[in-house]
């Protein structure tokens, strides 16, 4: 056997002692504590497969419920990258703009999603209360990302690119975005999971009944706490993948980067 | 003897850090002629890297003017091939694309400026590295990448700032012996920095050594030796010697 199987096998072993001992120290708490509303860890998986084959009360599965969320995310996610990107590239190129739009974007920076949903239940209506919740959290993360990575652009290349006779559209194409490219595609993953945890918040405010957030609130108000865990766990379930799949299609574009490739 | 190329009339250069001024560079004056080979030798931090930024226009000197063809250095106008000091590789692109970057900024067909880059790769001895990225390259190879980009545009003077500093003895004195032969097969201008002062006397036909900070021109000496030199020849001993003398009153006092 090969040291990098053997190293798999250890690693894939103790993944499945940490999760047992998780769920077997659950199980017991759950006894111990004998409240007919703290939910265990088989109920949690019953209640999930009944959502996903039967529906919930409204007649939504699991799927239907995890598509709608992702579509609002989606959307949010979207208008969060077509604003955060240029404006951070434009940010961290023009001090000029720099100066102009810092001292209005970093007071907005320190009110939290949460914050805004009053406002957004009286200004907005139907998918913009989603879209705005969640670009208010996915935003900033893909704003300051981008500016990152333009100021650690090197000065060198921007020079060589400068003695060949580049003007300043080609530094900014050939250069600066290609060299910030690492850290712009660090703050799509981390603002698309920002987002989507933002997902239950946005759904606290939007009147339909179906959506992940949704379905807690519903089941919350039924004191179903097992189907309230399972939306959870879903959600969860679902920002890991998106996170890891964004990671493996990082370590592909940016091979080139050695911090990512060790 | 040629034309002058390149006329550096008294200039000057200070930076102001804070309220500080440092005065780098003081009054340097020299011509260099169409197809020369200069190199310029003076202690660590005495400016010649801002010297060469200046000639090739990115730094404008705090006073006295350069010419070249009789015009202020314009990268726009000039075709430079500055070689720098540290590493200036583009690490998401390749060996064959980093090579291309100068063509593709002067706006060359692709296909035209594949062939170029091919013929530049041969040169630089880098063949079937072609689609290797920096971090896959030693030093010396990265340097050898920058060299090939740089003499790919064709460039009306190559500006090279210590570009064998970090190989070892053999890659360095075999890269000296290819550079010499491809500056003597096409005559170009060619200003090249380094502490080293065998080098400069192996390469150069006018050795300048500059002094310490506030820096000067020290000396300017002619090599007067035939090529391909011979280090271990008396006359090239005795050329050596006298320049490591002057080179070491600027570094001891
Ligand atoms: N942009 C800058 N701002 C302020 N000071 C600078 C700047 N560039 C260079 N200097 C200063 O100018 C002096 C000369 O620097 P330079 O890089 O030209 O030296 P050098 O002769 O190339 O040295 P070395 O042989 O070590 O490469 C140094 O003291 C350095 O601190
Ligand atoms: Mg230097």
């Amino acid at each position: 056997m090969t040291l990098v199987n053997r190293r798999l096998i250890y690693s894939l072993l103790y993944y499945i002692i940490s999760i047992a001992t998780f769920l077997t120290l659950w199980e017991i708490l759950v006894i111990l504590l004998s409240n007919p509303y703290f939910p265990s860890p088989l109920s949690i998986f019953r209640a999930i497969t009944r959502i996903a084959i039967f529906g919930d009360i409204d007649g939504y599965t699991l799927i239907q419920h995890i598509y709608a969320s992702l579509e609002r995310v989606m959307i949010g996610f979207f208008i969060a990258v077509i604003t955060g990107v240029p404006l951070g590239l434009l940010i961290g190129i023009f001090p000029i703009v720099r100066a102009l739009s810092i001292p209005v974007i970093e007071p907005i920076r320190f009110i939290p999603p949460i914050a805004w949903i009053p406002l957004a239940i009286i200004l907005l209506v139907g998918m913009s209360r989603y879209a705005f919740i969640i670009w208010v959290g996915a935003f900033f993360p893909i704003l300051l990302n981008t500016i990152a990575g333009v100021k650690r652009t090197s000065i060198t290349l921007v020079q060589m690119a400068k003695t060949f006779g580049a003007d300043r559209n080609q530094i900014i194409m050939k250069i600066i975005f290609p060299s910030s490219l690492p850290e712009v595609m660090t703050g799509l993953r981390v603002g698309l999971g920002v987002g989507w945890m933002c997902i239950v918040a946005a759904e606290m405010i939007g009147g339909d009944p179906i959506g992940l957030g949704r379905l807690i609130i519903k089941y919350a108000n039924l004191i179903q706490t097992d189907v309230v865990v399972a939306g959870m766990i879903s959600i969860s379930l679902i920002g890991m993948c998106i996170n890891y799949m964004i990671l493996a299609l990082e370590k592909r574009m940016f091979k080139w980067r050695v911090e990512v490739t060790t | 003897m040629a034309e002058d190329e390149i006329i550096i009339d008294s200039i000057s250069k200070s930076f102001k850090q804070g309220s500080q001024t440092l005065e780098v560079i003081k009054e340097v004056s020299f011509n260099v002629s169409r197809g020369e080979f200069i190199c310029i030798v003076g202690p660590s931090g005495c400016g010649k890297t801002t010297l060469l930024k200046m000639i090739c226009g990115l730094e404008p000197p705090t006073l006295g003017r350069i010419l070249i063809r009789g015009n202020p250095p314009n990268p726009k106008v000039h075709k430079f091939g500055v070689i720098f000091q540290e590493d200036s590789l583009m690490p998401w692109r390749n060996v064959m694309n980093n090579i291309k970057f100068g063509l593709e900024i002067r706006g060359m067909d692709e296909i035209k400026a594949k062939q170029i880059a091919e013929k530049y790769i041969e040169i630089v001895g880098l063949k079937g590295f072609e689609n290797y990225y920096p971090h896959q390259l030693s030093g010396g190879m990265k340097k050898r990448v920058a060299i090939a980009r740089a003499l790919a545009i064709d460039p009306d003077l190559i500006l090279m700032d210590e570009p064998f500093a970090d190989l070892d003895a053999q890659t360095r004195s075999f890269m000296q012996k290819e550079l010499f032969r491809i500056w003597s097969g096409l005559n170009k201008t060619i200003i090249f920095i380094t502490h080293n002062v065998e080098e400069a006397v192996f390469l150069a036909q006018r050795v300048i050594i500059m002094t310490r900070r506030p820096s000067r021109v020290k000396a300017i000496i002619k090599i007067d030796l035939p090529h391909p030199r011979n280090r271990l020849s008396p006359p090239f001993i005795s050329y050596r010697e006298k320049i490591l003398n002057m080179f070491h009153e600027e570094i001891w006092g």
